[in-house]
C-alpha cells in the first residue's frame, strides 16, 4: 500500500493553496501538470482501491472498455477552453476537477490499461494523439481568445504543448511498428 | 554441446585477451592523439589567460584576450572532450563487442573528419580576429559566418559519431537476442542520445545565426538563440559528465578489488540523465529578462532533479568502495579509506576527480537557486565552479582512463615509473586547481567579472583588492600548465615508448548477489519518448513566449 501512499501525498499536495495558484498560473501548467499530476494520484492509490473494492472493478469493467471511455468522455470535457476557466471563476467545478482527474480519469485508466493487450493500448494512444492533434490546431491557429482567464500567448503555447505531446505519441506508437521486437529478443 | 560451448567460450577468451583489432585500434588512438594535442594547445591559452589575469602578462593586440579566451573555451570544453569521448567509447564497444563493423568503422572516420574540419574552419575564424564571441557565441555579438558553419559541420560529426555507436549496438542486439546491452555500450548509447537530443538546440540556433552571420536577415532573436544556445551547453557538459561516470561505474572498482555495485542501478543513472538533463539550460539563464519568475521557478526543480543521477553514483561508488575495502579486512565505518590503492594513478585520478564533484555539485546546487544566482552570476565564481566540474570531475577521469585506454590500444603496459609519474601528474593538477578554482570562487564573490582582461578599473580599490587573489589564480593556472605538459608527455609515452606488453580493458563484474536487471531498462523507445516530453515541458511555455512577444530582433555588433 506504499503506493497509496504516495497518491493520498501528491493529492494533498497539488490541493495546498499555494500550488494550486502556481499550477494554474499559466494554462500549459494547468492542463499539462496539473491535470495529469491528478490522474498520477489517481492511478497510484488505484491499487488500494481495487483491493478494498475488487467485486466493482470486476463488475463494470470487465473487458476494460467502459473504463477507458469513461476516461474519454472526462479527459474530452477538460480539453473544453470553457471548462478550465469554469474551473478557475466556480468553485464547484475546480471541486469535480479535483475529484474527476484523480477518480474519473486516473483510476480507470490504470484499471483498464492492465487490461488491454498492445494492440489496445496502441487504439488509446492513437485516439489521444488525434485528439491532442486536432487541440494543437484549435489553440494555435485560433484568432480570438478561448479563455478569460488566459492571454492569447499562453493559448499558441498550449496548441504547441499538446502538438508536441501528440508528436510524442505518435513516435512511441510508430516505433512500435517499426522495431520487429523479434530481432532482438528472443 | 559441450563442444559448442566450449567453442564459445573460446572465442569469447580470445577476443577479449586479444583486444581490439588494430584498425579499431588506429581509429580510437588517432582521436585520442589529437584530443591531446588540444589538450595542450587549449592549456596553454589558459595559461596566458591566468597570467594575463593577474597583470603578469601583456597580449599582442593580434591575439587578444578575447580570442585567447574563446579559443581556449572551444578548444577545451567542445573539442577535447568530444574527441576523447569518442575515441573512448569506440575503443570500448570494440572490445565489448569483439570488434567494430567495417560500417561503423567508417562512420567513426567520417565523424573524425567533419570533426577536425569544422574545428579548423571555427579556429581560423577567431585566429584571424574575427569571431571574439567566446564558446557562448551569444548575439548580438556576431562573428564570421563560417565560426558557425564551422561549428555547425562539428555537431553533424558528432550525430555521425553517435550512428556508429547506435548501429553498433543494434548489431550486437541482433547477435545476441534476448540479451541487455552491455553496461559499456549501455553508457555509449545514452551518452550520445544526450548530445543528440542537446545538438537539436544548437542546430536551431544555427540555422538563425548563420542566414543572419550572412547578411541575409537582418536582425536576430536574442533571447530565442540564448535559449536554444543552453539546451545544447548545458546537455552537453552533463554528457562529459556521464562519460566520466561511466568510467567510475566500468572501470574504478577494478582497480580497488571490488565489482560492479548494481547494474540496474548504473542503467537506471543512464537513463535518468537523458531524461531529466536538457531543460537544465535554463540554470544558465537565470539573470536573463523576458523569461517569467514562475517559469524560472519551475526550472529551479527541473535543474535540482538532475542532482538525483549524481547522489545516485556517489552512493554506489562510497558502496563499492566500502565492500571493497571489507573484503580486504577493513575495519570501521572508515576504515576502508586506508585499503585503497592510493598509489595506483588509474585510481587516484578518477577517486579525486570523485571527490572534487562534491565541492562542484554543491556549487550547482548553490548556484541554481535565483538569489544566490543573483551574487555569482558573471563573476569568476562561475568559471571556479566549471573548472572543478569539467577540468577536475570529467579532465582528470578522461587522464585516469588514458593510463589504461592507450596501453590497451597499443598493446604497451604501464610502468611503474609511468605510474609515478602519473601520480605527481594528478597532484600537480589538484594543487594547481585547488589554487586556481578556489581563487576563482573566492575574488567571484568579491565581484571580479569573468570574461574580462586585466583591468584595474582605473586604480579603483575594490578592484585592486582583488589583486592578491588573482595572483594566486595565476600560480594555480602555472601548476596546471605543468600538469598539462606532463600529461601530454605521459600520453605519447604510452602511444609509442613504453615497453610492449598485454593491458587489460577494465570491465567490473557483477556482485555475485546482483539482482536481475529487468527489462524495462532496454526500451530505448520509451525513454526516448520520455526525454521528448519532458524537454517539451521545459521549453515550450518560455519558447513561444520568446517568439510570439518577440521584440524587433537585434542587428548585428563586432566590438572587437
Ligand atoms: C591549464 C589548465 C587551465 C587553465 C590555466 C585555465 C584557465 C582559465 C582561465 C583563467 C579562464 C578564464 C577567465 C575569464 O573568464 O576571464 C578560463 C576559462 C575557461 N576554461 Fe579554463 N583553464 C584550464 C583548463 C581548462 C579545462 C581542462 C577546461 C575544460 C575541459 C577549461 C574550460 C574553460 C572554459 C569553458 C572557460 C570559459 C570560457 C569563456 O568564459 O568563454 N579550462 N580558463
Ligand atoms: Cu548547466
Amino acid at each position: 500500500m506504499r503506493q497509496a501512499k504516495y497518491g493520498i501525498i501528491l493529492y494533498i499536495f497539488l490541493m495546498l493553496p499555494p500550488v494550486v495558484t502556481l499550477f494554474e498560473f499559466n494554462m500549459t501548467i494547468h492542463m499539462h501538470m496539473q491535470m495529469p499530476l491528478l490522474a498520477a494520484a489517481g492511478m497510484l492509490m488505484y491499487p488500494f482501491l481495487k483491493q478494498k473494492f475488487p467485486g466493482f472493478f470486476e463488475k463494470y469493467n470487465k473487458n476494460g472498455i467502459p473504463g477507458i471511455i469513461l476516461f474519454l468522455i472526462v479527459v474530452s470535457y477538460w480539453l473544453l477552453p470553457r471548462a478550465m476557466d469554469e474551473a478557475l471563476t466556480i468553485p464547484a467545478v475546480e471541486i469535480f476537477k479535483f475529484i474527476s482527474w484523480p477518480f474519473l480519469v486516473g483510476v480507470p485508466l490504470r484499471d483498464s490499461w492492465s487490461k488491454f493487450s498492445v494492440m489496445g493500448k496502441n487504439v488509446v494512444l492513437g485516439i489521444l494523439s488525434i485528439l491532442f492533434v486536432l487541440m494543437a490546431v484549435i489553440y494555435i491557429f485560433s484568432d480570438s481568445q478561448l479563455c478569460n482567464n488566459y492571454l492569447i500567448v499562453e493559448q499558441i503555447t498550449l496548441g504547441w504543448a499538446f502538438g508536441f505531446i501528440a508528436l510524442a505519441l505518435i513516435i512511441y506508437i510508430v516505433q512500435q511498428f517499426f522495431i520487429d521486437h523479434s530481432e532482438y529478443e528472443e | 554441446m559441450e563442444a559448442a560451448t566450449l567453442k564459445e567460450s573460446f572465442i569469447d577468451k580470445t577476443k577479449s585477451k586479444l583486444g581490439v583489432s588494430p584498425e579499431d585500434s588506429r581509429l580510437s588512438l588517432t582521436y585520442l592523439s589529437l584530443a591531446f594535442i588540444i589538450l595542450f594547445v587549449g592549456g596553454f591559452l589558459g595559461l596566458v589567460q591566468g597570467l594575463n589575469r593577474a597583470g603578469l602578462f601583456e597580449l599582442p593586440p593580434w591575439f587578444d584576450y578575447y580570442q585567447v579566451l574563446t579559443s581556449h573555451g572551444i578548444l577545451l570544453v567542445l573539442v577535447f572532450t568530444t574527441l576523447f569521448m569518442t575515441g573512448y567509447f569506440y575503443a570500448g564497444v570494440s572490445h565489448v563487442h569483439g570488434g567494430l563493423s567495417p560500417k561503423v568503422r567508417k562512420m567513426g572516420w567520417t565523424a573524425f573528419g567533419l570533426m577536425v574540419f569544422g574545428v579548423i574552419m571555427t579556429v581560423a575564424t577567431v585566429v584571424a580576429g574575427n569571431a571574439s564571441v567566446m564558446y557562448t557565441f551569444y548575439p548580438p555579438m556576431q562573428a564570421s559566418p563560417w565560426f558557425y558553419v564551422g561549428l555547425t559541420i562539428m555537431v553533424v560529426g558528432i550525430w555521425v559519431a553517435a550512428a556508429g555507436i547506435w548501429t553498433s549496438a543494434v548489431q550486437w542486439k541482433k547477435e545476441n537476442k534476448g540479451k541487455h546491452l552491455p553496461l559499456f555500450t549501455y553508457f555509449g548509447v545514452g551518452a550520445y542520445l544526450l548530445l543528440f537530443l542537446g545538438s537539436l538546440g544548437v542546430t536551431a540556433e544555427m540555422a538563425m545565426l548563420i542566414p543572419w552571420a550572412f547578411g541575409w536577415v537582418e536582425t536576430v532573436n536574442v533571447m530565442l538563440s540564448r535559449t536554444l544556445f543552453w539546451a545544447f551547453g548545458h546537455t552537453a557538459v552533463n554528457v562529459w559528465y556521464l562519460v566520466a561516470v561511466s568510467a567510475w561505474y566500468i572501470a574504478v572498482p577494478k582497480f580497488v578489488g571490488g565489482k560492479l555495485f548494481n547494474d540496474t542501478l548504473a542503467r537506471v543513472v543512464v537513463i535518468l540523465s537523458v531524461v531529466l538533463n536538457v531543460p537544465g539550460g535554463f540554470h544558465h539563464q537565470i539573470i536573463d529578462p523576458a523569461i517569467t519568475e514562475g517559469v524560472k521557478f519551475m526550472h529551479v526543480f527541473m535543474s535540482l532533479s538532475i542532482a538525483l543521477p549524481s547522489l545516485l553514483t556517489a552512493f554506489a561508488m562510497f558502496a563499492v568502495f566500502a565492500r571493497a575495502g571489507k573484503r580486504k579486512g577493513a575495519k570501521g565505518i572508515f576504515g576502508f579509506l586506508k585499503k585503497l590503492p592510493w598509489t595506483d594513478v588509474r585510481f587516484l585520478a578518477p577517486m579525486i576527480a570523485m571527490i572534487a564533484f562534491i565541492p562542484g555539485g554543491a556549487g550547482g546546487i548553490a548556484q541554481t537557486n535565483n538569489q544566490l544566482n543573483q551574487t555569482v552570476h558573471n563573476s569568476l565564481w562561475v568559471v571556479g565552479h566549471f573548472h572543478l566540474t569539467v577540468g577536475v570531475t570529467v579532465a582528470l577521469t578522461f587522464f585516469g582512463i588514458t593510463y589504461w585506454l592507450l596501453p590497451y590500444l597499443t598493446k604497451r603496459t604501464l610502468t611503474p615509473r609511468l605510474n609515478k609519474l602519473g601520480v605527481i601528474q594528478t597532484w600537480i593538477w589538484t594543487i594547481g586547481m585547488l589554487f586556481m578554482s578556489g581563487a576563482m570562487h573566492w575574488v567571484g564573490l568579491l565581484g571580479s567579472p569573468r570574461r574580462t582582461s586585466f583591468s584595474t578599473y582605473g586604480d579603483n580599490a575594490t578592484a585592486l583588492s582583488w589583486d592578491p587573489y588573482l595572483f594566486l589564480l595565476a600560480i594555480g593556472g602555472t601548476l596546471l600548465f605543468i600538469g598539462v605538459a606532463l600529461m601530454v608527455y605521459i600520453a605519447f609515452h604510452l602511444m609509442f615508448k613504453a615497453p610492449k606488453g598485454e593491458t587489460e580493458f577494465p570491465i567490473a563484474e557483477r556482485e555475485a548477489n546482483d539482482i536481475t536487471t529487468p527489462r524495462w531498462t532496454e526500451r530505448w523507445g520509451l525513454w526516448i519518448v520520455v526525454a521528448f516530453a519532458v524537454i517539451s515541458m521545459g521549453y515550450v511555455i518560455p519558447v513561444v513566449e520568446m517568439i510570439v512577444n518577440a521584440p524587433p530582433g537585434s542587428p548585428p555588433f563586432q566590438p572587437w
